[in-house]
């Protein structure tokens, strides 16, 4: 698309904007942690009747952040040659370490015990912020979701590595699991249907993108698993 | 659960970031007060904050920082990574400074391949303080790793640097825990191996790499390889497959335009060159590369285009060039305008001003009259230059040192140019492709038979000076084959072989009567002056390691220029 100039001048446009957006986005969450940080049960300014307000809020913020980083994704073509991939060696463990470091606060706001099963010294070609993107909005949906815990976990599964969010809630619905089936194929995503179809979309062009000797990842859904509640299940090579 | 409490604590042991200086760059208040406060929570009590490129050089200059997060987008004025550039070049920076490059997404410039100057980690906005701490930690064990590695690497000590990395990768293997940093390792030794000049060890490291995953820095380095051993065609396809692959890998543009320019295609050169600059505009070299294909190739318009933005980005960046006055002072006389080709003439000397500069204006400006007809005024700049050329002794690189005696033969010049081009056949007696390209300038100038003679007697002049000094040498008379190797140099500065051997005997002395801090130096001073004339020579690396070798502690000091990891 930024071939054209016309394109490339509205581009320039558009990342800026999105520039200020994030700087705003960054504001509102890091004050909204620092606040809860403050007003959790035990801190001296603890706060009842605020506290899950806060969260609430930290929660929406997030999700404004998650869609407005994929938006601008998609702006870039994700899974084109034109979206600027850059696959490293990433140790598994670490990652598990930093996408909890990015949810601790929400997740303990709202009580939610979180787990991590990572395969110690496991290590795997993949982009690294694209798909810790992609786990923190899983994440996040699944608080929403769960009734007290979610599990991530990390491991090498028949030469794959599959990274699964699970939660103990009541699963996904129908409609979002007959979604999760088709999001491998194409843009089959009817994203009118529901508001999980761009996180949802997103995710399979994040998965498509990582490919090695012919496989590419994947993205599923499905209900059940150790903690019978939804599981998010990304798979990459 | 882990609290922050104790979340900070357990990382503060490995690390302590309490101690440390920080600076936060960020245009936005409100981001830079977040910052602070996350850095408060670790601990930090030094914090410095600027909000622009320029004030962040202010503070850079004045105070050595441990750590720096600086925004990419500052607005106006310089960027974060010219913020980088200039930190690094300037050397204000430590080699374990950590630099953090935050952007609100995922940037094109981490991708990009060969941007001279990576940061050490890119962060994407928001930041919270776990991402940040994490992180933090994260480089700075990255940056303990490859300190050894690095601090050989400034040494140009490269034989000893893939040693270590060699090293390194074992130890992963042994650990049974995969290494993290393999691949790192690994490209790190490819580059060392390339700066050695041992292509073949280059490319073994390159396949290990690809026969894990397809890395496109990899396949462009085979593509590098391929290229400098002349197979430009296979090149040419390795470059336009990484392209391919991802188009935003833009070090393969450039790589492909030089390939095309050494296969003589000049229209596809610059094709290529106006894609990459098209992606990724905002790179000095890249300008002033398209620049010149532009106007070799006769095409006015866009060399000035290029010419104008490279100055234009070399406003707020610390990577500036006199080639893109210079060469827009082309580009003037080439559309009639002497007039503004001189005001710009001035202007590179003020802004530039070295012998070397002034020597090169003028040059220039003798080719701007020549072009427009006046022959008048050509012919007094070649007598300003002949005039300039016997007050110094000095004289420029190869390329304009024939630049400047084509000129001079062309506005009726004699003695001048023969003595030029003289010294660039004595500096170069074993190079034949040089040899013909200066026979044709006397060709030009119709001196056919007597050009040869001259060729010939400077030739011998050279081989008869190294020769003396390397019997010396072999006969034991190591004290006079120092001093004479003395006098060659001064005589013939740039001569590779005398270099070469030089050092050789210096080297030589020391290993036979021990180690001497005089000599070393001065061996040293002979090699890197060779690297700068000639980089990536096999026995440069050789020479290297022999004297890292007799140094007492086993190590070069003081390093030579600032290097790293993630140079």
């Amino acid at each position: 698309m930024d071939d054209k100039p016309h394109a490339h001048d509205l581009f320039v446009f558009l990342a800026s904007t999105a520039h200020d957006m994030k700087n705003s986005i960054s504001v509102v969450s890091g004050t909204l942690e620092r606040l809860l940080a403050d007003a959790a049960p035990g801190a001296p300014l603890h706060d009842s009747a605020a506290y899950p307000q806060m969260a609430q809020m930290l929660y929406q913020t997030r999700r404004l952040n998650d869609n407005l980083m994929q938006l601008l994704a998609l702006y870039k073509e994700v899974g084109t040659p034109a979206y600027p991939l850059d696959i490293a060696l990433a140790d598994v463990a670490q990652l598990g370490a930093q996408v909890a470091a990015s949810n601790r606060i929400l997740l303990e706001a709202r009580e939610i015990a979180f787990d991590i099963d990572a395969a110690p010294g496991l290590c795997w070609h993949l982009d690294e912020d694209l798909v810790i993107g992609v786990v923190n909005h899983a994440i996040n949906n699944a608080t929403r979701y769960t009734r007290d815990r979610i599990r991530l976990s990390m491991m090498a599964v028949d030469g794959m590595l599959e990274i699964c969010v699970e939660d103990n809630g009541d699963g996904f619905p129908p409609a979002l699991l007959a979604a999760g089936a088709v999001a491998g194929r194409a843009r089959a995503v009817d994203f009118g249907a529901n508001s999980a179809g761009l996180g949802l979309f997103f995710a399979t062009e994040v998965a498509k993108m990582h490919t090695h000797r012919g496989a590419a990842g994947t993205v599923r859904l499905e209900n059940g698993g150790p903690l019978n509640g939804g599981r998010f299940i990304l798979r990459l090579p | 659960m882990i609290t922050r409490e104790q979340a900070v604590a357990s990382t503060l042991k490995d690390v302590s970031w309490a101690d440390k200086n920080y600076l936060i760059v960020d245009d936005f208040v409100g981001v830079r007060q977040l910052l602070r406060e996350s850095l408060r929570n670790l601990g930090a009590r030094n914090i410095d904050q600027a909000s622009s490129g320029g004030e962040a050089m202010n503070l850079l200059g004045r105070i050595r920082y441990d750590v720096v997060l600086c925004d990419y987008n500052l607005g106006e004025g310089k960027n974060g990574q010219q913020v980088l550039e200039e930190a690094r070049q300037r050397n204000l920076l430590n080699p374990s400074s950590v630099w953090m490059m935050v952007s609100a997404e995922k940037s094109t410039e981490s991708v990009m391949g060969a941007a001279e100057h990576q940061p050490d980690a890119y962060l994407i906005k928001p930041i919270t303080e776990g991402v940040l701490l994490t992180r933090l930690n994260r480089v700075w064990h990255k940056k303990q790793l490859f300190r050894p590695i690095d601090q050989a690497y400034g040494e140009k000590d490269y034989l000893r640097a893939a040693r270590l990395c060699d090293e390194e990768i074992a130890r992963g293997l042994e650990n049974e825990r995969a290494n993290v940093h393999r691949i790192d390792l690994l490209r790190m030794k490819a580059r060392l191996m390339e700066k050695s000049g041992q292509p073949v060890k280059a490319r073994e490291a390159y396949d290990e790499v690809l026969a894990e995953r397809e890395y496109q820095w990899a396949r462009a380095g085979l593509a590098k390889i391929r290229m400098a051993n002349g197979e430009l065609e296979q090149a040419r396809q390795l470059f336009q497959g990484v392209i391919a692959e991802n188009r935003y890998y833009i070090d393969a543009y450039d790589q492909l335009a030089l390939a095309y320019q050494q296969m003589g295609q000049l229209d596809e050169a610059c094709s290529v060159l106006e894609r990459a600059a098209r992606l990724s505009p905002n790179s000095v070299p890249r300008q002033r590369h398209f620049g010149q294909v532009c106007l070799k190739l006769g095409n006015v318009g866009m060399a000035e285009k290029a010419f104008r933005k490279c100055i234009a980005i070399g406003e707020y960046s610390y990577v500036k060039t006199a080639d893109a006055y210079l060469g827009l002072a082309r580009v003037c006389g080439m559309k009639n305008d002497p007039k503004e080709a001189l005001l710009l003439l001035g202007h590179v000397q003020r802004e530039f001003p070295t012998d070397d500069v002034r020597l090169r204006a003028k040059i220039t400006e003798g080719m701007v009259y020549h072009e427009t007809g006046d022959y008048r005024r050509a012919r007094k700049a070649g007598d300003e230059l002949e005039e300039m050329l016997t007050v110094s002794p000095q004289r420029p690189d190869t390329a304009t040192c024939l630049e400047m005696a084509t000129l001079l033969f062309a506005v009726g010049v004699k003695d001048a140019p023969v003595e030029l081009l003289c010294y660039v056949i004595r500096n170069n007696h074993d190079s034949l492709l040089l040899q013909d390209e200066v026979q044709q300038i006397f060709d030009k100038a119709r001196m056919s038979e007597e050009g040869a003679l001259y060729i010939r007697a400077s030739k011998k002049e050279a081989a008869d000076m190294m020769n003396q000094g390397v019997l010396l040498w072999k006969t034991g008379k190591l004290d006079e084959a120092i001093a004479w190797m003395r006098n060659a140099r001064a005589a013939l500065p740039n001569n590779l072989r005398i270099l070469f051997n030089a050092a050789q005997i210096l080297i030589t002395a020391m290993q036979q009567n021990g180690y001497q801090i005089m000599l070393a130096d001065e061996a040293i001073e002979v090699l890197l002056h060779v690297d700068r004339l000639q980089p990536g020579q096999q026995r440069f690396a050789q020479l290297m390691e022999q004297l890292a070798l007799l140094a007492p502690d086993g190590s070069l000091s003081p390093p030579a220029e600032p290097a790293g990891a993630n140079e």
